[in-house]
């Protein structure tokens, strides 16, 4: 732009007419960007507080550490919104967040949101929000998925909702008027999986029930229809029955927390519509009963007269059919009617009450259909009897049973009066004396005597085996077995086969011999030649009786001798032998009885193939026949002691009529001397027999 | 530059019907078009300057204004994120017990440029005003604010320097806010406009004073 400037010289005399002026004309360019900042920070301005989104304002009890510009609402733990400001509300009643909610989401927010405050927990279902211990706190909302009418007043809960909108599942409720343990947001479990959630328990207004909501999660809704029943699964039951103890519990958690479980244990229930009201049982059998007793149909009354009255059965006890619980006894009383029994006793009248729907029946179910199936089995046998019902407390049952040859009977009402079920042969044992001999038997078990022993057994096994003499056992056995096998590998032993076969030849020749001669014979003759020769001695007869009485005891013990006492000892022996080898210490020996073994091995094939077997078991049956000979023989020694002694007898006569006769006596003398030597050397025999009668085998 | 004598005895380059030219300042004739010497264009005054002053003012206090509502330093440690402005951080500077360091922020980063500021903006009104204080001071006042106006910018190497130095990834780290690209931009503006000013102007009033035509 050019300055105008004052010009002295030359003025032209033009009528000058000032140009009319733009109005920008003079505007520098430079403003443009001034202009353009301006325009960018407007946009940028109407841009975010367009984008804002509403204020919505909600109610807490605590503040639970929200904090004004850094507290987020989050929807699906997405960031929605943030806690602008931290106030009370009138009265500091309660603390209000007010918090700038994102646009896109503030349509959703109408009166199905709810909110409440996200902090660490520590519950016996775990730990949650824990990412909140450094993030801090902050706000979870909840709403569905529709557009509704926006709201900016909500009241927050404060803990997160059981059901959140928009969630999907069976809502249910359930009363229980237990002291169960229902524990806020405790599982629902079937089948140990979770299937639902408890909300937060309440109890109902006028105080006689606790009530609270749950959610059976969609997945799982079609598990429940109107025939299932819940019970209380937290805890854990000890109980004690036939099949012994018994811990029952679903897991840690409920155990700690509480749950609650259930089943369906009878088909053809109806779909249940959110809403419903269950009860929670205490128990499993509680809930399991609770299905029957539920029925609408009239119970079916029954009396049974039994003829025992046996203590034990109370009011309330079962009624079985097949196992199966059908009913329980309603009363009980006395009855007394000579009319009718021919007696005076008092008889036990039980009032039974059935529940026709337990008995299965198809088509419609009251007690007229279960009367007339009851009496259709009567006809055919069903009886009545009692039962024990439990072993220790000796409580007694009313079973329905069919009896194969019952006399007939009719189930029939009579009159006004109850139908009477016959009875049959009652099956009470006497269980208390039952269990009572049981526990005097188990008292009776000497079992203190037998723990001493025991004990005591113990210690003199630990005193041997720990005694110096067992430890050194191996060595020894070690030094025996080096001796064996070095015995046993010796060449005497080797030739042991050889020697005896040797011998048992010899031993066949000499009982042959023995045999061939009939000793016995010989010695008869012998006698009778002596006793001939004797009539015309007379001696001393000193000694004689000895001599017999000696030889008796040679035949004695030759009738004694018996294999079989030596095959006997021969197997102790080797069991002996088996014993020690077979102690564990032994086993550590393995070389040297190997080779001793390996050694006997030989030696036993060597016997083997000698024959020496073979020639043993002829040597015994010809032994054996020696030693019958002998025995045979042994019978006539009595006669022969006879004859000896008329003979002496006769001898010392004569020898009395002949005392001079030098030269005949001295022949005489002689005569006996020689006898006495002969006996001598049977004695000498016979002792040596029976000291070892294994010589009489190896001709030693 | 030198001044000598008091403000009434000085003749300006004007009235002796001579420009200098601003690059080389070489002295010639009124109504020279460009330097001779070094070929840049010559005025003898840029009347277009007060309009380019309040445009780079006006852009400047502009950005000023968000440089202080928005954080100027975003501190994260492990455990929390901390946002502050520069006059929120001088006050918990103070409360921390560093009232110096507060004294200092506070004086760089909030009197110095609201004392630009204000500056300029006499400067330019009273270029068309009579009441206006001795010419001498104001000379002396543009001078000051086109010395120290580069010194703001030392909050801007402070945080430079921070957010380069602690980044600690997860444990610390410090980032710039967008208050200090507003702080940046709010000293260039004052910075030019500072610039734009044409200081000459300021003795012409005395010309005008001495002399009403």
């Amino acid at each position: 732009m050019r300055t105008p400037h004052k010009m002295t010289d030359t003025p032209p005399d033009v009528s000058i007419k000032s140009a009319r002026k733009l109005f920008l004309s003079g505007a520098s360019i430079v403003w443009i960007i001034p202009l353009l900042a301006l325009f960018v920070a407007l946009g940028v301005a109407w841009n975010s507080f367009n984008a804002r989104g509403p204020q919505i304002f909600v109610e807490f009890e605590k503040g639970s550490g929200i904090k004004a510009g850094e507290t987020e609402l989050r929807f699906r733990d997405v960031t929605v919104g943030r806690v602008e400001e931290v106030g009370f509300s009138a009265g500091l009643g309660k603390v209000v967040a007010t918090i700038r909610v994102d646009k896109d989401v503030a349509q959703f927010i109408d009166n199905s949101a709810a909110f409440w405050i996200i902090q660490p927990e520590v519950s016996a279902q775990g730990i949650t929000g824990l990412s909140t211990v450094l993030s801090g706190v902050y706000i979870e909302g909840s709403w569905n998925e529709e557009i509704g009418d926006f709201e900016d007043r909500f009241v927050g809960a404060d803990s997160a909702p059981l059901i959140r909108a928009g969630q999907t599942g069976l809502q249910i409720a359930f009363r229980t008027v237990g002291n169960g343990q229902l524990t806020d947001d405790a599982p629902i479990l079937y089948r140990g999986i979770e299937v639902g959630r408890l909300g937060k328990a309440q109890i109902a207004p006028r105080g006689n029930f606790a009530i609270v909501e749950a959610l059976i999660y969609d997945d799982h809704r079609d598990l429940v229809n109107t025939s299932t029943r819940f019970w209380d699964s937290s805890g854990f039951r000890l109980s004690i029955g036939p099949s012994g103890a018994e811990v029952d519990f679903e897991s840690i958690a409920t155990l700690i927390g509480g749950g609650v479980t259930f089943d369906t244990f009878v088909s053809g229930g109806d779909r249940v519509q959110d809403g419903t009201v269950f009860e929670i049982f205490p128990t499993k059998e509680e809930a399991r009963s609770a299905v029957f007793n539920a029925s609408a149909v009239d119970p079916l009354k029954l009396s049974v007269i039994f003829d025992e009255n046996v203590s034990g059965l109370a009011v309330g006890a079962p009624v079985e059919l097949s196992g199966l619980t059908i009913g329980e006894v309603e009363s009980l009383s006395g009855i007394v009617d000579y009319n009718q029994f021919g007696d005076s006793r008092v008889r036990l009248n039980v009032t039974l009450s059935l529940q026709p729907a337990r008995l299965g029946l198809p088509g419609a179910v009251s007690a007229t259909s279960a009367l007339a199936f009851l009496q259709d089995r009567v006809s055919n046998g069903l009886r009545a009897r009692l039962a024990s019902a439990s072993l220790l407390t000796g409580g007694l049952k009313v079973e329905l049973v069919t009896v194969a040859d019952a006399p007939d009977a009719q189930l029939v009402a009579v009159d006004d009066a109850l139908p009477v079920m016959p009875t049959t042969k009652n099956e009470t044992s006497d269980a208390a004396a039952t269990v009572e001999g049981v526990f005097s038997r188990i008292n009776n078990l000497p079992i203190e005597e037998l723990l001493n022993s025991a004990i005591g057994l113990m210690n003199s096994a630990q005193m041997l085996i720990g005694s110096d003499e067992i430890q050194q056992t191996p060595r020894d056995v070690r030094t025996l077995i080096n001796e064996v096998t070095g015995l046993v590998s010796s060449d005497s032993v080797r030739n042991i086969p050889v020697s005896l076969n040797a011998t048992l030849s010899r031993v066949e020749t000499l009982v042959a011999t023995l045999e061939q001669e009939q000793m016995a014979k010989r010695l008869m003759e012998a006698v009778d030649a002596v006793s001939g020769a004797a009539d015309a001695f007379s001696t001393s007869t000193e000694g004689v009786p000895e001599l017999i009485a000696e030889m008796q005891t040679v035949a004695a013990k030759a009738g004694e001798i018996e294999l079989q006492q030596l095959v006997d000892e021969l197997t102790a022996v080797t069991r002996s032998a088996d014993a020690v080898i077979g102690t564990p210490d032994a086993i550590a020996l393995p070389g040297s009885l190997k080779n001793a073994l390996d050694e006997l091995n030989y030696t036993l094939q060597e016997l083997r193939e000698g024959g020496a077997v073979e020639n043993v078991n002829q040597t015994l049956a010809s032994a054996r026949n020696a030693a019958d000979n002998i025995a045979v023989s042994a019978k006539d020694l009595p006669q022969i002691v006879d004859r000896l002694s008329t003979l002496f007898d006769q001898a010392s006569r004569t020898i009395e009529g002949y005392n001079q006769g030098d030269q005949i006596s001295r022949t005489a003398q002689n005569t006996l001397r020689d006898i006495q030597k002969a006996a001598d050397a049977l004695a000498s025999l016979a002792r040596t027999i029976e000291r070892n009668p294994n010589s009489l085998l190896l001709g030693r | 530059m030198e001044f000598s004598g008091t403000s009434q005895q000085i003749l300006s380059a004007r009235e002796m019907g001579i420009v200098a030219c601003t690059r080389c300042t070489k002295a010639w004739p009124m109504g020279t078009q460009t330097c001779a010497r070094c070929g840049h264009k010559m005025v003898s005054r840029d009347f277009g300057s007060l309009q380019r002053v309040w445009a780079f003012w006006i852009m400047g206090l502009m950005c000023y204004v968000p440089a202080n509502t928005y954080p100027m330093l975003q501190t994260r440690t492990l455990f929390q994120s901390d946002e502050s402005t520069i006059v929120g951080g001088a006050v918990e500077l103070a409360q921390h017990g560093a009232f110096g360091i507060a004294f200092i922020i506070l004086l760089a980063s909030v009197a110095i440029p609201l004392a630009k500021f204000w500056a300029i903006a006499f400067l330019a009104v009273s270029v068309k005003s009579r009441r206006a204080t001795a010419n001498h001071s104001r000379q002396i006042m543009y001078e000051v604010v086109e010395y120290i106006g580069r010194w703001s910018m030392i909050d801007i190497f402070v945080v430079a320097i921070l957010s380069s130095l602690v980044q600690l990834n997860t444990l610390a780290s410090i980032n710039p806010g967008p208050a200090s690209m507003f702080f940046a931009l709010s000293v260039i503006f004052t910075m030019l406009s500072a610039q734009a000013f044409d200081s000459r102007m300021i003795w012409d009033e005395q010309a005008k004073d001495e002399d009403p035509s």
